[in-house]
C-alpha cells in the first residue's frame, strides 16, 4: 500500500490508533488540489494523465467532468509525469477535453469507527439509507495490513449460527475464514443471510455483522435488505451493497472497506464482528476485468497471476490480536461456475481459508435447507472452537460419530442401490436410516429458524439412538449414558 | 298357523329360546362393539382434534411472532430512515449556511488581503508563470499549462467541509 495518513500504533504494527476526537484535519488551504486536465488516453476503465507530478500510487481521486456528477478513481501506475487510474464507474462518455482529475493526497479511506452501524451504503461505503455520509472517526485507508502474525491469536470459542449444519458439524470459530462453497441457482444467499442475521457469540462482547454483498441482482438486495432489518434496525449491521449494475472496479473496493469497518469495530472497539462477502466469485471476476483492461498477462482462466496473494489480502484480514477484545471473523460465500471445484477462484480460496462448507446440488434436490454435504465439508478449527467449556462437552466426539455413519451410511446406500435393501444387513439398514434422520432432522431447517446449540445436539443424539450402540464406537460408555435417549441407555442393542 | 304336527311346538321351544338367547347375546356383543367403537373414534376425533387445535396455535403463534417481528422491524425502519432524513436535512442546512457564509466574505474589509494570499499561494504552488484571475464567485482561478487551481471561495468552503466532516454528527450527537 502506498503512504497512508493514519496514525500507527507503536505497540500494535498494522493496527491504527483511533482518533477519538473524530477527524480533524489541517485547515482547507494546507491541502492544495490541483487540478490535471492533461488526459492522453481514455482505455475502458482507464485513464491516462499527462503532466501531473507528485502523485502516489493508490492515490484516491476525483475526475470532474463539466456537466456530468464527479467520478471517482485510483492511480495505478505513475511513470515519469504520466499516470494511469483506473476510473470506478468507467469512462463512458468522457472524451480527452473537459476532464479535471484531482489527486486527494492518500489512499482511499474510509472514517472507522461506530458511525457505520445500522447504516446501509454502497459498494463504495456512500449511502444509500438517505442519511448522511458515515463521518466518525479517523480516515483508515481500506487497503488494510494482514494482521502481523507475531501479534495474531488462534482463533477461539464458537460463533454459533443457529443452523444445525454448521453448528454441530463444521462449526465456526472466532477469528476463523470458513468459505461457502456453491454452485449457481443454490441457495447459498439464503444461508448466508441467515448466518448474518442469528450468529452470535457467547462471549458477551457486542455481536457486529459487516455483510458485503457484491454483483448481486436488485431482488437479492431487497431480499437481504429485508431479511437483515432486524438487525439493522438494533444497530449491529453495515450493509455495503454492490449491484450487478453497479461499476466492476466499485466491486474490488466492496471488501475491502467491509473489512476496514470491521477492523474499526473489533480492534477499536472490542466486538465479535463476522464478516459475510457474497459472492467473491464476482469480485474475483471483477480484478479480472480490470487486470484485462491493463493488459496483464492473464494466468488460469483469464484470471491474473496475482489472485492468489489478492484474495490472501482480504482473507488474512481476519483473526484476533493480542491485547485486543475482538475478532473479525468471515464467511466467503463462492459460486463455482458449473460445480468444479478445481476452478481458480474456489481453489486459491481452499489454500488459504481454514475449511469449507460446500453446499450440493444433489441434496438441495431431495429438498434439504441448507443443502451442505457433510462429507466434503470441513472445519479445520472446530477443535478451537467446541468441546468442553466451548460449546458442550461431547461436541466433538458426537460431530466425528456422526461424520463416520455419514460416511458409512454413504456406502451403504450405494450397496443398496445395487442388491436392494432387503439384501442388506440390518446394521447396513440401521444406517440408512439414520442417514435419512440425519437429513430430515438434523440438517434440515426452516430458513429462518433458530437453533439453539442444545436442540442441535438433541437432534443429534436422536439420530444417533437409531444406530446398535455398538456401532458409536467413538463415544464414551458417560456420554452414552448420559446423552443416548431412550431406555436402557437409548439405542438399539 | 303353523303346519307343523300337535306337540312339536314345544319340543321347537327349546330351539327356539335357544335361537333366541344367540341372537340377544350377538345384538348384544354388536352393540357393545358398536359402543366401543364409537368411544375410540370419538377419542381418536378428539385426539385430532387437539392436535389440530395445537398445531393451529403454534403456526398462529409463529405467524403472529413473525408477524410482529417483521411489523417491529418496519416500524424501525421507518424510524431510522426519519432519523437518518432528519439528520441529512441537518448537514444541507450546514453546507449551505458556511456557503453562504463563504460568499459573505467579499463584502468582508479583509477581502482583498485574502485574495492577495490566495493569489500568492497559486504562485507558489503553480509556479510564477500561472495566470491567476479573480473569479466571479469570490476567490481566484489559478491556470498554469494543464494544471489548474480553484481556489474559488465555494470550492474553498466545500473542501473545509470535506476536512471537518467528522464534527458535523456533533449536530445531532448534543441533542
Amino acid at each position: 500500500m502506498a503512504a497512508h495518513d493514519g496514525t500507527q500504533n507503536p505497540v500494535l504494527p498494522g493496527v491504527p490508533v483511533p482518533d477519538p476526537a473524530g477527524s480533524r484535519s489541517e485547515p482547507a488551504l494546507s491541502v492544495p488540489r490541483v487540478g490535471y486536465s492533461d488526459v492522453r488516453e481514455l482505455r475502458g476503465p482507464l485513464l491516462v494523465l499527462g503532466d501531473a507530478d507528485g502523485v502516489g500510487w493508490d492515490e484516491f481521486a476525483t475526475v470532474a467532468v463539466a456537466g456530468q456528477p464527479e467520478r471517482h478513481g485510483l492511480v495505478l501506475e505513475v511513470d515519469g509525469d504520466e499516470t494511469t487510474l483506473q476510473v470506478f464507474e468507467g469512462t463512458e462518455g468522457l472524451s480527452l477535453g473537459g476532464i479535471e482529475v484531482r489527486f486527494s493526497g492518500r489512499p482511499l479511506a474510509v472514517p472507522s469507527g461506530p458511525g457505520w452501524l445500522g447504516r446501509v451504503c454502497n459498494g463504495r461505503g456512500e449511502p444509500l439509507d438517505g442519511g448522511p455520509p458515515v463521518t466518525g472517526g479517523a480516515p483508515t485507508p481500506v487497503g488494510g495490513w494482514p494482521l502481523n502474525p507475531v501479534y495474531r491469536e488462534p482463533p477461539q470459542d464458537p460463533v454459533l449460527t443457529g443452523i444445525s449444519a454448521i453448528d454441530a458439524l463444521t462449526t465456526l470459530v472466532r477469528g476463523q475464514k470458513l468459505p461457502i462453497f456453491s454452485v449457481p441457482g443454490l441457495p447459498h444467499l439464503t444461508l448466508a443471510t441467515q448466518i448474518a442475521a442469528q450468529a452470535t457469540t457467547s462471549s458477551g462482547r457486542a455481536f457486529r455483522v459487516v455483510f458485503a454483498a457484491m454483483g448481486m441482482t436488485h431482488a437479492d438486495i431487497a431480499y437481504i435488505r429485508d431479511r437483515l432489518e432486524e438487525r439493522s434496525a438494533a444497530g449491529e449491521l453495515v450493509l455495503l451493497l454492490n449491484a450487478a449494475d453497479d461499476p466492476v472496479i466499485e466491486r474490488i473496493l466492496t471488501p475491502r472497506i467491509a473489512l476496514t469497518v470491521a477492523e474499526s469495530l473489533a480492534y477499536d472497539h472490542g466486538s465479535d464482528v463476522l464478516v459475510v462477502m457474497s459472492d467473491m466469485t464476482s469480485y474475483a471476476e471483477a480484478v479480472r476485468e480490470v487486470s484485462a483492461a491493463r493488459r496483464e498477462i492473464p494466468a488460469r482462466r483469464g484470471y491474473p497471476g496475482y489472485l492468489y496473494s489478492d484474495l490472501a489480502t482480504l482473507y488474512e484480514r481476519c483473526g484476533r490480536v493480542q491485547g485486543r477484545e475482538g475478532s473479525v471473523t468471515i464467511v466467503p460465500v463462492l459460486t463455482m461456475p458449473a460445480g468444479d471445484i478445481t476452478h481458480p477462484v474456489p481453489d486459491l480460496t481452499g489454500y488459504i481459508t481454514e475449511g469449507q462448507v460446500v453446499l450440493d446440488p444433489d441434496i438441495d434436490a431431495r429438498g434439504i435447507y441448507p443443502p451442505v454435504d457433510e462429507l466434503s465439508s470441513l472445519s479445520r478449527l472446530m477443535r478451537s472452537g467446541a468441546g468442553k467449556g466451548r460449546t458442550r462437552e461431547d461436541h466433538l466426539d458426537v460431530a466425528a460419530q456422526i461424520l463416520s455413519a455419514m460416511a458409512r451410511a454413504r456406502s451403504a446406500a450405494e450397496l443398496a442401490e445395487l442388491v436392494g435393501t432387503a439384501a442388506l444387513s440390518e446394521t447396513d439398514n440401521a444406517y440408512i436410516e439414520f442417514r435419512d434422520v440425519v437429513e430430515h432432522d438434523l440438517l434440515n431447517q426452516g430458513r429462518d429458524e433458530l437453533r439453539t446449540f442444545e436442540q442441535t445436539m438433541t437432534r443429534a443424539w436422536q439420530a444417533l439412538s437409531l444406530l446398535p450402540r455398538r456401532e458409536l464406537n467413538m463415544l464414551s460408555a458417560e456420554f452414552l449414558d448420559k446423552y443416548l435417549p431412550g431406555p436402557v441407555g437409548g439405542a438399539r442393542l | 298357523m303353523s303346519k307343523l304336527p300337535s306337540g312339536s311346538e314345544a319340543s321347537l321351544e327349546s330351539v327356539r329360546y335357544a335361537l333366541r338367547r344367540r341372537a340377544d347375546t350377538e345384538a348384544g356383543r354388536l352393540a357393545e362393539d358398536a359402543r366401543a367403537q364409537s368411544e375410540s373414534i370419538l377419542a381418536a376425533a378428539g385426539a385430532e382434534a387437539e392436535e389440530i387445535r395445537k398445531t393451529a396455535e403454534r403456526q398462529g403463534r409463529e405467524a403472529a411472532r413473525t408477524e410482529a417481528a417483521g411489523r417491529s422491524a418496519r416500524i424501525r425502519r421507518q424510524a431510522r430512515r426519519t432519523v437518518l432524513a432528519q439528520q441529512e436535512a441537518l448537514r444541507a442546512e450546514l453546507i449551505q449556511q458556511v456557503q453562504h457564509q463563504a460568499q459573505e466574505l467579499r463584502s468582508d474589509p479583509r477581502y482583498p488581503r485574502m485574495l492577495r494570499i490566495l493569489t500568492e499561494r497559486a504562485d507558489s504552488i503553480l509556479g510564477p508563470m500561472a495566470s491567476v484571475t479573480e473569479s466571479y464567485k469570490g476567490g481566484v482561478n489559478a491556470t498554469a499549462g494543464s494544471r489548474h487551481l480553484d481556489f474559488s471561495l465555494p470550492a474553498l468552503a466545500e473542501q473545509a467541509l470535506a476536512n471537518r466532516a467528522g464534527e458535523v454528527p456533533l449536530l445531532w450527537a448534543a441533542e
